[in-house]
């Protein structure tokens, strides 16, 4: 069952006017067996068969209701999306306040397969419904339909909503070429020369008293076996030759793009500094998750 | 899809079959059955997806309905009742996505059926009922069930005669002893047609109604004071029935022979309740002159037997002639046996009347009506049930219980100015089991408990075939009768407000049931303490511990200090637990209803000594 005017907002609340229930296939289904029970009860005369008859009848009545007050009264609304990468299943959060037990709910956005029915008691609940985004920048994610069948698949009651709060999508992750730039090699403008000098793993330093709190692979064991006290090793990373990413030249912006974003996540994993020269843009060279962020919203956002 | 699905399924499916094992498999619906409840489990085996699940579902119920039109007895109804149960419960089971947790599902199952059945009830009582479309299905494969048959040759009997199955029950629903032990004759059959060997019945195996002729009328109910026999048989194959031998036949269905044999047109092989009014007056088979065929006899047969009842011919009057036939039974030594071994095909009655003497109540009735007969009396044997087990169910209405061991053959020979009267010769042998059951009826009164939970179970049987199976149209009518009176038209309005406030009443209770289940125990008993705190104007600050609330409490009410005390540290306990108890809850429970006693007792004191000191 998908069809009805979709709401708009920011939260919406379900109620008679927006929300629709119909029979399922097996509703109807389930009324032919009824009629089919009381044929046979009236031709055997059985009082039980039409009893049972009967009592389905009163349940397809029955569940006529209880469908419909799963999603009764429910209100709706968006979260606070995080960010996520385009062309794969992305979480996007949807609050939902029930005013009583909602059994059965299934969230769906989009042209995605519907989600696990869930089983919502009363009160606040913050559900993450997956989406493909389509592209990158900031997207909102179409229509969200929201529908029961419990409790027993009888009617089919659904609603329809466009949450507006809309979500920041990093372009697609494909590997490619890159184009580096060296211009990062010297430091940035304005950072003593020294700040790129910081501790690290890379080589052996010196030596300074061992601190509780320092790692026992950094014990100078050597020492501690020569009876002249603990020590800790202290490493030095080089400074790196941080290189600045730009799009790959001779390559659709799009394509080159989602390359880059390969590239900074990539890099990122392998605890790799870089900047980024995108457009006249760029981002000086760094690393960490807020950098990283940084750069991927500066691809998400780049014209 | 919760994991309880697939289980409770097949669970379903486990009843389904031990419910179709009991079908026989002569009626065509009951092929249907079979092969539905088939289909239902090839389904279920194959089935992965919901839709394919919820199918099944239904068909289980389809399944369980055709059961319940084959077997309306109590315990497969029973049997059917748990079935539909867990269908349903398969059913929500499908829909929650919630792990197997049992309990709830069967009481979520359970609430939805308790709210939907008032509709259902209401539907059923009062809506008008139909009468079938067609006579589709009756008088198909009726195959001989039980040792009564319309054919009766000596020997025939012997088979049943050791049988304890239950063969039928008659209860008196409105009072009344049974009649007594030598007077209960319940006959079924008549055989008139004698072929030298067999006796025949000349009724119909099933009468089926005249096409086109329209249904009989419904029977006029019974008169105040007439009393009922409620009759309820075991699957049969005839459609003859038992009876007293008088009563007004109440059921449409019952129609009664010039012979004196009662024929119920429902199909054989189900089991068939019917009612008869119980009155003493004399019923019309009984002076319904005999016809030549009573009177008929192949001759050259037993020439020893001809020439016996040659020398009663030369008699006077038919009552003599019968009187000098049971002075000779009673002076040979006649013994009652159930080996009597097999009679020669030549003159086996001879071989009976005059060698072997032994023999059991078909030879005994076969051979005294051939004498009869020879005599030039028209006589018949008939062929039912003799004694039966008096019942009396704790709370419930007595019954006489008949088994296929008490199918009995007696005789009737017509005497002219009285009609047809009974004679069973079985009653002059020696060692008659009549004789000997009343003599042991005191002891077998007293069996074992086993015994007794069958006779109280046969009684709820009773009520059961009285109250759900017994209700019909008619009742059904003078339901709504009684009911609307004169405002039968509106009926329609009745049934659809009836409908509604159901619907309003089950949801509500569903509504209700939610709520109350609803929410963290714990939590709930410390709000409700909470609150009679405030009742006094005591309410917790705002980011005041409960500790600190509690120590401020007892400040106020000293004597509250110690259920205070045990309160909070339980609670506190428990709400930090790994792992919260059953046990706890509890705990918490008593507690917090000791501390709002204590608060009710221990208040009054302090209000009276505030007053005193304002």
């Amino acid at each position: 069952m998908d069809f009805g005017r979709p709401q708009q907002g920011e939260r919406v609340r379900l109620r008679m006017r927006n929300l629709y229930i119909l029979p399922t296939r097996f509703g109807w289904l389930w009324l032919a067996g009824t009629v089919l029970l009381q044929v046979v009860g009236v031709q055997m005369q059985s009082n039980g068969t039409l009893l049972l008859s009967f009592l389905m009848l009163s349940l397809f009545l029955l569940t006529l209701h209880l469908t419909h007050f799963n999603l009764q009264g429910v209100e709706l609304a968006c979260g606070a999306p995080a960010p996520g990468f385009a062309g794969e299943p992305v979480p996007y959060p949807v609050r939902l306040r029930c005013p009583g037990r909602s059994e059965g709910v299934r969230l769906r956005l989009g042209g995605e397969a519907p989600g696990p029915a869930l089983s919502l008691a009363a009160g606040e609940h913050e559900l993450a419904v997956a989406w493909t985004p389509p592209g990158r920048g900031w997207q909102r994610p179409g229509l969200l339909r929201i529908q029961t069948t419990a409790p027993l698949g009888l009617f089919c009651c659904w609603s329809r909503w466009h949450p507006e709060t809309a979500q920041l999508i990093y372009p697609a992750r494909r590997p490619g070429p890159v184009r580096l730039l060296p211009a990062g090699s010297a430091p940035v403008v304005g950072e003593p020369a020294l700040a790129s000098r910081q501790d690290g793993s890379d080589d052996w330093r010196d030596l300074a008293p061992h601190r509780p709190q320092d790692s026992p692979s950094r014990l100078a064991w050597k020492l501690l076996a020569q009876g002249r006290g603990e020590y800790a090793k202290r490493f030095l990373d080089h400074p790196e030759a941080a290189p600045l990413l730009a799009p790959e030249p001779g390559l659709p912006l799009e394509t080159a793009l989602e390359h880059l974003s390969e590239r900074i996540w990539s890099w990122h994993g392998r605890g790799l500094s870089y900047g980024l020269e995108l457009n006249g843009q760029s981002v000086a060279p760094g690393r960490g998750v807020l950098h990283r962020d940084q750069c991927l919203t500066a691809l998400a956002c780049c014209r | 899809m919760s994991r309880a699905a697939a289980p409770l399924q097949w669970l379903t499916m486990g009843l389904l079959a031990l419910g179709l094992l009991g079908l026989s498999p002569a009626l065509s619906l009951s092929l249907l059955a079979f092969g539905l409840g088939v289909l239902t489990a090839l389904k279920l085996r194959e089935a992965r997806s919901l839709e394919e699940r919820r199918v099944v579902a239904l068909l289980q119920l389809v399944c369980a309905g055709l059961l319940a039109a084959l077997r309306p007895e109590l315990a497969p109804s029973l049997l059917q009742g748990l079935a539909i149960l867990m269908a349903l419960a398969g059913l929500l089971a499908l829909e929650l996505g919630a792990g197997p947790d049992w309990k709830a599902l069967l009481r979520r199952s359970l609430q939805v059926l308790l709210a939907a059945l008032p509709i259902a009830l209401v539907l059923f009582l009062l809506l008008p009922r139909l009468m079938p479309f067609t006579n589709f299905g009756a008088g198909q494969g009726m195959g001989a069930m039980t040792g009564l048959s319309d054919s009766m040759e000596p020997g025939s009997i012997a088979r049943l005669a050791v049988s304890r199955q239950a063969a039928a029950r008659v209860a008196f629903p409105l009072g009344g002893e049974p009649p007594p032990l030598e007077q209960r004759y319940w006959r079924v059959l008549v055989h008139e047609r004698f072929d030298g060997r067999s006796w025949r019945s000349t009724a119909p195996t099933f009468p089926r109604p005249v096409v086109g002729q329209p249904a009989t009328p419904p029977p006029p109910p019974a008169a105040p004071g007439e009393g009922i026999q409620l009759w309820l048989i075991e699957p049969s194959g005839l459609a003859a029935v038992p009876w007293s031998g008088s009563g007004r036949p109440l059921s449409a269905d019952l129609r009664l022979q010039r012979s004196g044999e009662l024929l119920n047109r429902a199909p054989g092989s189900q089991r068939r309740v019917y009612a008869l009014t119980r009155t003493a007056d004399q019923p019309g088979w009984r002076t319904t002159p005999p016809g030549p065929v009573d009177l008929l006899l192949p001759l050259g047969e037993n020439p020893r037997l001809e020439a016996l009842a040659a020398g009663w011919r030369r008699l006077g009057s038919d009552r003599e002639r019968l009187d000098a036939a049971s002075g000779w039974f009673r002076r040979q030594p006649f013994r009652y046996t159930l080996e009597p071994g097999a009679l020669p095909r030549e003159a086996p009655l001879d071989h009976f009347l005059f060698e072997s003497r032994l023999g059991f109540c078909g030879h005994y009735a076969s051979a005294f009506t051939t004498l009869m007969r020879a005599a030039g009396v028209p006589a018949r044997v008939v062929s039912g049930y003799r004694g039966g087990q008096w019942v009396q169910p704790v709370g419930g209405t007595g019954y006489v219980d008949l088994r296929q061991a008490d199918a009995h053959a007696w005789s009737e020979v017509w005497l002219d100015g009285e009609g047809w009267r009974r004679v069973d010769p079985t009653a002059w042998a020696a060692g008659d089991p009549l004789a000997r059951s009343g003599a042991a009826a005191g002891s077998r009164a007293g069996g074992g408990p086993l015994d007794w939970i069958q006779q109280q179970w046969w009684g709820l049987d009773i009520a059961w075939a009285r109250w759900w199976l017994g209700y019909d149209g008619e009742q059904q009518q003078a339901l709504v009768a009684r009911l609307l009176g004169e405002q039968r038209h509106l009926l329609g309005v009745v049934v659809l407000l009836a409908v509604a406030v159901s619907l309003a009443a089950g949801l509500g209770g569903l509504g209700w049931l939610g709520r109350r289940h609803r929410g963290d125990p714990l939590r709930l008993e410390l709000e409700r303490t909470l609150r009679a705190f405030a009742r006094q104007g005591m309410a917790p600050a705002a980011g005041e511990t409960l500790g600190g609330f509690a120590r401020r409490l007892s400040q106020r009410w000293p004597s509250l200090a110690d259920p205070l005390e045990a309160f909070v540290a339980n609670y506190q306990q428990q709400r930090f637990a790994a792992a919260p108890s059953r046990a706890g809850r509890r705990t918490a429970h008593r507690l917090g209803r000791v501390l709002r006693r204590s608060l009710r007792t221990g208040n009054r004191p302090a209000e009276a000594v505030q007053r005193d000191h304002p």
